[in-house]
């Protein structure tokens, strides 16, 4: 991944320099393309644009996005960081992460500038300001990014932009994330709208929604910050924006009207024919390296349109990472040129024309196997010509929960360090939400297999600031140290609190996410003596050792030199103790008859009169027959009354009869 | 008012005749709780079967796995008859490698289980497919065990899961990881690997997963032994102790094999179902057996009690079903899975399944068990307020002229409470279920060798230590009457209170023990009658602990070894506690029970009007013994 880097740094800054004493363009972008092991493909886009801070502050927006400056200006942002990625990096296949992982961030959306406030609570006001803002630019529920789920990072993170010392006293560092935020295609558009070429010319003609989401892993990441020349020249504002996808090639190549993975006919299968049984109908399959073959527009569905005529003519826009044995077509008027490394090369494209590029079926390894050898080793023969082997990372990091049931639980991180020589120190942060209510007597690191419960050189200082119930989340920074090629066991244990009812989520049965763990790996060198030295004013925010360092401003930010590597771990589920959410329900029908229940019965009581049977009014049938009867009896009195009189006005005569 | 009330109450609670009352209300509630159990299958009283979690949605996509699958599953399945005669390690070697060329992460386990002198041990080797745009929060589980719970090779359910494993690869919708395990055997080996994957495991016995993925919601094995074509889908859903994976699951697979592929499937053995009254109940009660043992069936069993429900897959029939086929309801099921948004938690977990498409749910079963168990809670209560009384003659002798002088005669009755010995009943009771411990710790700690020998000693101790121990009640403190019914009451106390809270946990369990032990209810000391106490005994003797085991172990013809193999096994390893209700529940029970009858107590000096009312007594608890 350093190779890549530098490879990266080499032409970006050749580019610069050129471009520093023709000062033409202020915009530059460049996609790398990496093909991966396991048929996968890394696909980095990559754009950067300047503006002069003097311009940017006279509101003169050239190639600096207009929509996000003024948002930044409102709300005195001095360094934006914001992440949207979906996936995780399998760096047990892929190796190190690209741009040494600068350029990613944990599942779902993770946001962190630098706010230039007098107080806290001014920053905390700004904060709000940006993160409404950018919820709204960026079509994200960033705005949910509120006091549970902000931080300060303590350690973590250093301002990547030069910074004049005059405002470096008056910045706050604030950092929230999302993770259950699912990136889609809804973030993308708003995100390409920032481009000068708007995605309809040069390399980001290439991103669709469709391709992006279906990445095995993707990131998409803008930078902001003020970068002034070691010269001496004008400090400009430069943004980054950065597009990291792996794409599976076989999925991407399916095309778009039949995207359904159904099976091969027979005789399409990649079979390993050296199997006894091997037939018509039975095919022992080699998958690995039959999808090493393809072409932009089978993977993007499209070709590249042509540059970005905005874009600086001496960066080279493609650049492939394939061995230099390998051979590659391109579509005409296209230079190809080998970087001298052997494996990478850069495309120049024809300005208005379309770009195509191509990689054809590898051929099948010149000697044939020997009878001896393994598959596995073929397959790696194959794979060494075919492909440029990824470097290992610096450290594995996995993390997982340990325990189970809805009461406590525990969290374990394994982290690895596959070096065979150095050690690795990094600083490993959780911010975690407040119902996980983290035992910070428990957290011990370990390294496998040996005895030793807790390992005091493991562990060299630990920043925690516990959680307030809904006010605020908890965050814990551990700097620590692996020592080489060993697996040190970070362990911690939590209690699930009990939620109120309407604190639930809508799915509360899915559990809670829990965001990524961030480790950043400090450059060799920065070591804990040189850090202690560096930060000399923070040493009292953040407590030493186990001890809780309560910092209560949390403003102090330690000083360590730029970050050497920083990986994120995947999010955890954790599921708390849910209700029956029909069951308030039940209990309040329950409830409401027992009351009605109770109360009737005591309002009887209450109004009326108990006397004995004897005392009280005569009751049965016959009270109520003389009652009725009397009430009958005028009636009938009055009927016979009527009739008499008829008779006697009319056949009175019959009547006396 | 209330005076009125406390008035009615009071001459009520004073009728003489109240208190000859529970026995034959304890009779009624086992005649009314057996009956309920009866009527549970016909169409009244049970219910449809229906989809409760919508997101399910199964048998809603089309299912795309065939063609030229078929001819990897061949090709599977010949890699797979290769290594049949190689071991674990072997094995587990080719199966990695398989499941690495599909670009999956592969984890191995080891475990090492030690039961009843054997040692079970095995490697376990599952593969990771990660969820393509996913992020490790959730999982689900496609289980193949090298051999099924009968101890058949499961050659096509291993092969079935690698093809499986590569087609699910190629799909980019999948919300949550896959994990593919396959496992040595169909117990253990799930065990081992669950426990660990919730850090539940004693790590000296039980390896630590080297790789991890999320929360597991569901779980599906496949036990795919036979070679030729099948017609339908047996479905295998008992858990350890009885519990239960969430219906929703069960029909979802049914609704999937049913509706989409045209398969029948079936439940608890029936081949043969027609869906009337007899096979309905079969069915039932197969499932109450099964449930009321609580062993594990299958792979799927270890899932259930970390609340990951789990079903395991078997072909049965003739027909014209193949693999393919068994692959297509596998990959509908776990598409269903997939939409899952929450854990499976809309359902019952708590039902009896009839038919594939009937079930009865826990609030119209429950009562039955609720019944049996309340019957010993009824006797026991009659019998403390029986003991405190000072003989039933002083209120049955004035039953005649009882309207003329009512209020004399309850002011003698409530004046004169007897003051009861408790020492002696709540001692022997006390001793009777602390010595249960001694036939759990033998049965769950002798060695393979020595079980069925133990099991014999102890069967034949069994039979003589109520004569042993009566007689020395008798020798050393010959207990009264009232001694020998505040042992009963105390004993059928326990009994009624352990298996209504049972009766929520397993219902089955509860259900099967309490009918097995309802002759305790109406079992009383005959001091003058031998041929009744003989009677009584032999009755007793035959629906012992002991004895119901080896009636069990000859009526399915499994040999005695066998099943206390079994049960040591399945206690040591997937922690089902049968045995505790077994030995620590009924046999305390039983025994209290077996001493109560062969109790002699003496004649109580006022034994000249007592009598009369004492027989009568008698009679109405004899009538049922003799039944």
């Amino acid at each position: 991944m350093r190779r890549f880097l530098s490879f990266i740094f080499v032409s970006l800054l050749s580019s610069c320099f050129i471009q520093s004493t023709t000062a033409s363009a202020d915009y530059h972008e460049q996609l790398v393309l990496r093909p991966l092991p396991l048929s996968a493909l890394l696909a980095s886009f990559n754009f950067r644009s300047n503006t002069t801070l003097s311009a940017f502050e006279a509101h003169n927006f050239r190639f600096f996005p207009r929509s996000l400056g003024q948002i930044l200006q409102h709300a005195g942002t001095r360094e934006l960081h914001l992440r949207f990625s979906l996936g995780r990096w399998d760096a047990e296949s892929w190796g190190a992460r690209p741009w040494d992982g600068a350029r990613e961030g944990g599942t779902g959306v993770e946001l962190w500038a630098w706010l230039e406030a007098e107080t806290d609570d001014e920053a905390d006001h700004k904060w709000l300001t940006l993160t409404n803002a950018l919820s709204g630019l960026f079509c994200a529920s960033l705005n949910f990014i509120d006091g549970t789920r902000t931080t300060r990072p303590v350690m973590s993170f250093q301002p990547e932009g030069d910074h004049p010392n005059s405002t470096v006293t008056n910045m706050h560092l604030l950092y929230g994330v999302l993770p259950h935020e699912v990136v889609c295609t809804e973030n993308l558009t708003p995100f390409l709208k920032l481009l000068p070429c708007k995605g309809k010319a040069g390399i980001a003609s290439l991103l669709d929604g469709h391709k992006l989401f279906d990445a095995s892993w993707q990131s998409m990441a803008i930078d902001v910050r003020p970068v002034c020349p070691a010269d001496g020249g004008e400090c400009v504002l430069e943004i980054e924006q950065t597009i990291d996808m792996v794409l599976d090639i076989e999925r991407s190549k399916r095309p778009r009207g039949n995207p359904i993975p159904r099976p091969l006919p027979g005789h399409e299968l990649h079979c390993n024919s050296s199997k006894p049984y091997h037939a018509g109908d039975t095919c022992f399959p080699v998958d690995s390296i039959a999808h090493q073959d393809w072409s932009l527009s089978q993977l993007f569905g499209k070709t590249i349109k042509g540059t970005c005529p905005l874009t600086d003519p001496n960066t080279p826009p493609v650049c492939l990472q394939v061995p230099d044995s390998r051979a590659v077509s391109i579509s005409e008027g296209a230079v190809e040129k080998k970087n001298g490394d052997r494996v990478s090369r850069c495309f120049d494209i024809p300005p208005e024309a379309d770009f195509e590029l191509a990689l054809p079926r590898p051929e099948a390894p010149t000697s044939p196997p020997a009878q001896g050898e393994s598959e596995d080793g073929i397959q790696l023969l194959i794979e060494e010509e075919v492909l440029v082997k990824p470097e290992t990372p610096l450290l594995y990091a996995e993390r997982s929960f340990t325990g189970h049931g809805q009461e406590r639980g525990g969290v374990q991180t394994i982290l690895r360090n596959p070096s065979p020589d150095t050690a690795v120190e990094f600083i490993y942060m959780e911010s975690l939400p407040w119902f996980m209510r983290i035992y910070l007597h428990t957290m011990a690191a370990r390294v496998e297999g040996q005895a030793s419960h807790d390992n005091p050189s493991l562990i060299h200082e630990v920043y925690y600031r516990p959680a307030v119930d809904r006010a605020r989340g908890t965050q814990l920074e551990v700097r620590m140290r692996v020592p080489p090629a060993s697996t040190v066991f970070l362990t911690y244990d939590f209690e699930k609190s009990i939620l109120r009812y309407t604190e639930y989520p809508p799915d509360a049965n899915r559990g809670f996410d829990v965001a990524a763990a961030v480790i950043t790996i400090l450059a060799p060198g920065s070591g804990s003596e040189s850090s202690e030295s560096d930060g000399a004013g923070a040493g009292a925010g953040a407590g030493a050792g186990a001890g809780a360092g309560a910092g209560a401003g949390g403003g102090q930010q330690r000083r360590f030199a730029a970050a050497a590597y920083s990986l994120r771990t995947t999010s955890l589920l954790c599921s708390l103790p849910t209700p029956d959410f029909s069951m308030p329900y039940n209990v309040i029908i329950f409830t409401s008859t027992a009351i009605a229940l109770c109360f009737g019965g005591m309002f009887n009581i209450l109004v009326r009169r108990f006397v004995a049977a004897d005392e009280g009014p005569k009751v049965g049938l016959g009270p109520a027959l003389t009652k009725l009867g009397a009430r009958l009896r005028p009636a009938f009195e009055r009927l016979v009354r009527r009739k008499g009189r008829r008779g006697v006005d009319g056949v009175g005569g019959e009547k006396d009869l | 008012m209330p005076s009125l009330i406390s008035r009615g109450a009071s001459r009520i609670r004073r009728d003489p005749r109240i208190l000859k009352l529970p026995p034959y209300l304890s009779l009624l509630c086992i005649l009314v709780g057996v009956v309920w159990l009866f009527l549970l299958p016909k169409n009244e009283y049970s219910r449809r079967t229906y989809i409760s979690e919508n997101a399910l949605l199964p048998g809603q996509v089309h299912t795309y796995f065939g063609g030229s699958d078929q001819n990897v599953f061949r090709a599977y399945k010949h890699e797979v008859n290769a290594l049949v005669h190689q071991s674990n390690i072997e094995i587990n070697d080719k199966l990695e490698s398989i499941l690495k060329g599909l670009g999956l992460k592969v984890g191995r386990q080891n475990f090492t289980y030690h039961s009843a002198g054997h040692v079970y041990s095995g490697e376990n080797t599952y593969a990771i497919l990660q969820a393509p745009r996913g992020d490790a929060t959730e999982a689900i589980v496609l289980v193949a065990a090298w051999k099924n719970a009968k101890g058949e090779l499961n050659r096509n359910g291993v092969a079935l899961l690698l093809t499986l494993a590569r087609y699910f690869k190629r799909w980019s919708l999948w919300s949550k990881d896959i994990i593919f395990l396959l496992t040595p055997d169909s117990i253990a080996g799930p065990q081992a690997w669950v426990d660990a994957y919730h850090d539940a495991h004693d790590s000296s016995r039980v390896d630590s997963l080297p790789l991890k993925s999320g929360a597991l919601q569901g779980a599906v094995a496949i036990d795919y032994v036979r070679e030729d074509r099948f017609e339908s889908v047996h479905i295998v859903y008992d858990g350890i102790n009885g519990q239960l994976p969430n219906l929703d699951l069960i029909n979802s697979v049914v609704n999937i094999a049913g509706g989409q592929m045209g398969m029948g499937t079936g439940l608890q053995e029936m081949w043969r179902h027609d869906d009337k009254y007899p096979d309905r109940l079969r069915t039932m009660l197969r499932g109450m057996l099964k449930q009321g043992l609580g062993l594990a069936s299958g792979p799927h069993s270890s899932f259930i009690p970390y609340h990951v429900d789990a079903v395991t897959l078997q072909p049965f029939g003739n027909g014209w079903q193949d693999e393919m086929a068994m692959g297509r309801v596998i990959e509908g099921t776990f598409r269903s899975l997939n939409n899952l948004l929450e854990h499976l938690h809309q359902s019952f977990f708590f039902y009896l399944l009839m038919h594939p498409h009937r079930f009865v749910s826990i609030g119209t079963y429950l009562p039955s068990a609720m019944l049996v168990a309340a019957n010993f809670t009824i006797m026991a209560i009659a019998l403390w307020l029986k003991s405190g009384q000072p003989g039933l003659t002083s209120t049955s002798g004035k039953a005649e002229n009882k309207k003329s002088d009512d209020e004399k005669s309850d002011s003698k009755t409530s004046s004169q409470t007897v003051e009861r010995d408790l020492f002696l009943p709540l001692g022997f009771v006390t001793g009777c279920q602390f010595l249960s411990v001694v036939p759990l710790y033998l049965f769950n700690n002798a060695p393979d060798g020595m079980l069925t020998l133990a099991f014999i000693t102890f069967a034949a101790l069994n039979t003589i230590l109520p004569h042993l121990s009566s007689h020395l009640l008798t020798k050393y403190y010959t207990p009264t009457i009232q001694q020998y019914q505040l042992i009963k009451s105390f004993s059928l106390l326990l009994l009624g209170m352990f298996l209504s809270s049972l009766a929520t946990l397993n219902f089955s369990l509860a259900l099967l023990v309490g009918l097995l032990a309802c002759p305790l209810t109406f079992m009383q000391p005959w001091p003058r009658s031998p041929v009744m106490r003989g009677i009584c005994m032999l009755l007793l003797d035959a629906v012992a602990p002991t004895s119901v085991l080896v009636a069990g172990a000859v009526y399915w013809d499994v040999s005695l070894g066998t099943v206390l193999r079994e049960a040591a096994f399945a206690w040591d390893v997937s922690g089902m506690y049968s045995p505790v209700v077994v030995w620590c529940v009924w046999w305390p029970a039983w025994l209290a029970g077996s001493v109560t009858v062969l109790g002699k107590p003496p004649p109580t000096p006022s034994s000249g009007p007592k009598r009369k009312g004492e027989k009568k007594a008698e009679g109405v608890e004899g009538k049922p013994v003799s039944k």
